[in-house]
């Protein structure tokens, strides 16, 4: 399906995949999304709604577990490759996107990073096959950029491990069979693996929101959830390591997504710029116009190399906390700025939903919030900073 | 069975094609290449082909410098058993790409030939025919349905010609050149993409096999299609057929 808008432009910085299996990934995704994913996104923000047969097809294709390693299951590819899915995937469809990185990253990856081998056997081939939908609860009503705040608390009761407490913004969880939770043993954050049927476990209902609207969240109840002591994720207390490992990668994909929204919102505005005219000539060579191209086309450049650059920093046995921080915190307000450019370029017809800008305007906001808000991003960098220098003298 | 399909590197037909200014051909920078959609179904058809017969092997095979790896590796994530790439300099036209594939025949002793119809760059529309005069074997071009008998002895070619649809059957082994319609090629999944790294790609020099530049069409020049110019609204029917006359001068 041709679409000259999900092509790069003429002068962007060439796609730099380190080998041969990026490469063909990249193929593989850019055309799933303008096939797949662009004829269904307006329609799926609209309604709302989680499109699980597309979700599906992310399985079939071997997309899900694209980090976990290849005995496992997964693809055993890396970060990189990783960002390149979130990217193509973005600029056509950032909310599916989303659900997407709920479950392949948030969950799979989470998981496969801290499960024994009878978890992984149980939950993550599955979830890798497309087979159950995965969600990660961290965030709660009182709890979201402070996360050590948490409240929710599990205890041991004989076989059982006892749930109770609140996760709210939770992507994926009307549709999820299983979640990845984090909650406070005796003060101390733990991993567990709760399935939609426990007992004392409840979803609320889709919480309504500006965008992301294809990525359907829910609020999650546990009144005294009862889960077998097999569900535990790693060891009492450990939950903090794999949550914080898994951010880096998360942040990264974000930043990616911001990418491909900044892109694709790149592209509409040039071919408007070029075709729609104004007092006898084309807006393209109004002043005014050429600042909200040229601006946007150094801001999605800058933010490729960027968040690229990092990716090939980050994986299992590489912490790049800073790095990941700074590429979403520079990405996602890009993606806005470059969204409300492109909507400012096209005018009134930016503004309504014929067209895709006005969608991905509203999603860009998110990763401004989601995954870590612009806020937590200075404070972990600055205080990162200032820890690594050490003191004075 | 053994089935050889042959493929060609071609810029992404979505690419917005710039001739280059002095006429010897395209701008290649920052152009995509990819297999040849006519061969990637042919690449398509020779798998499901696979999928029915045990015991049977896709072999993708491609002419050109060392950047046709890309598309032999993306064969080979589709699902193709192993790649040749006869390493050439020289510029391949049809008659140079038949004598090439008619000299893996004979190595590879393939029961199938599985090509595109033509090639989106050049449009010649010719190797498929030449190889199979080449070897004296026979052949059905635009296949827009393929079966293969249980013994895998003899294949049924269906063909859209004008009026309807023409039915061809004959013995194994032949040739058979690849229309739009025949199927629709899968994605090379991820587990497929990361199988194929470790197939075998064997590289073999134009020299090794004995050919020469052996073209027989000369590129001369490459011309962009002339702008088509803006039309005209008229007023009345009598104005349109006043102007055909005086300005069209056709009526």
């Amino acid at each position: 399906m041709a679409n000259d808008r999900l092509l790069p432009l003429p002068g962007q910085l060439p796609a730099s995949d380190p080998s041969d299996e990026h490469r063909m990934l990249r193929q593989l995704v850019a055309t799933f999304a303008a096939e797949e994913l662009e004829p269904h996104a307006a329609a799926s923000d609209h309604a709302g709604r989680l499109d699980l047969a597309r979700l599906q097809r992310t399985g079939e294709l071997g997309l899900l577990g694209v980090t976990v390693p290849l005995a496992a299951g997964g693809a055993g590819l890396d970060a990189t490759a990783a960002v390149i899915i979130h990217h193509e995937f973005a600029k056509s469809d950032p909310g599916f996107t989303l659900a997407y990185l709920a479950h392949a990253i948030l969950f799979v990856n989470n998981l496969h990073n801290a499960a024994n081998e009878d978890q992984r056997e149980r939950y993550l081939k599955p979830a890798i096959r497309g087979e159950l939908v995965g969600a990660m609860g961290m965030t709660e009503p009182g709890a979201g950029t402070d996360v050590l705040g948490m409240q929710t608390t599990a205890r041991r009761s004989g076989d059982d491990w006892i749930l109770n407490g609140r996760k709210t913004f939770i992507t994926n969880a009307p549709a999820a069979d299983c979640f990845l939770i984090y909650a406070k043993v005796e003060g101390k954050i733990t991993a567990f693996v709760v399935e939609r049927e426990c007992a004392g476990f409840g979803v609320g209902q889709p919480i309504e929101k500006m965008g992301m609207r294809a990525a359907p969240m829910a609020e999650l109840v546990f009144e005294d959830c009862v889960i077998p002591a097999s569900n535990l994720v790693g060891r009492e207390g450990s939950g903090i390591e794999h949550m914080m490992r898994n951010l880096e990668i998360e942040r990264l994909c974000l930043a990616a997504m911001s990418l491909g929204i900044a892109e694709r919102c790149l592209a509409e505005m040039v071919f408007w710029a070029r075709d729609r005219h104004a007092f006898g000539r084309p807006i393209a060579e109004l002043g005014q116009i050429q600042r909200y191209v040229a601006e946007s086309f150094a801001r999605t450049e800058a933010t490729r190399a960027l968040v690229y650059a990092i990716a090939a920093q980050v994986g299992p046995e590489h912490r790049q906390r800073i790095g990941t921080d700074a590429a979403k915190l520079f990405a996602a307000p890009i993606g806005k700025e470059v969204a409300d450019a492109a909507m400012q370029v096209m005018g009134g017809y930016g503004y309504c939903s014929e067209y895709p800008v006005e969608r991905l305007f509203r999603d860009a906001k998110l990763l401004e919030i989601g995954g870590g808000t612009l806020e937590s991003h200075q404070k972990n960098m600055t205080r990162d900073l200032i820890r690594a220098l050490g003191p004075r003298g | 069975m053994k089935i050889l399909v042959p493929l060609k590197r071609v810029p992404d037909p979505q690419t917005n094609i710039q001739v280059r200014p002095d006429g010897s051909g395209i701008v290649t920078d920052n152009v995509k290449f990819v297999i040849n959609p006519f061969c990637e179904i042919a690449v398509e058809e020779a798998l499901r082909l696979k999928e029915k017969q045990a015991e049977s092997e896709v072999i993708v095979l491609s002419i050109g410098g060392k950047e046709c790896q890309e598309q032999l590796r993306t064969a080979l994530a589709m699902g193709a058993d192993r790649a040749i790439l006869v390493l050439a300099e020289v510029p391949v036209d049809p008659a140079t790409a038949a004598a090439v594939i008619h000299k893996i025949i004979e190595q590879e002793q393939p029961m199938l030939v599985l090509a595109g119809k033509q090639s989106i760059d050049d449009d010649a529309g010719q190797t498929g025919q030449l190889v199979a005069s080449m070897l004296d074997w026979p052949q059905a071009t635009c296949a827009s349905k393929i079966d293969i008998s249980a013994d895998g002895g003899e294949i049924t070619v269906m063909r859209e010609v004008d009026g309807g649809l023409e039915s061809l059957a004959f013995a194994l082994p032949g040739l058979v050149t690849t229309d739009l319609r025949l199927n629709e090629p899968r994605y090379a999944s991820l587990p497929g993409i990361m199988k194929a790294r470790k197939k075998e790609m064997r590289e073999v020099p134009l020299a090794e096999l004995g050919l020469g530049a052996t073209e027989k069409v000369k590129m001369v020049a490459i011309t962009a299609p002339t702008k088509r110019q803006a039309g005209k609204k008229v007023e009345s029917v009598a104005e349109l057929v006043s102007l055909l006359h005086t300005e069209a001068k056709i009526i």
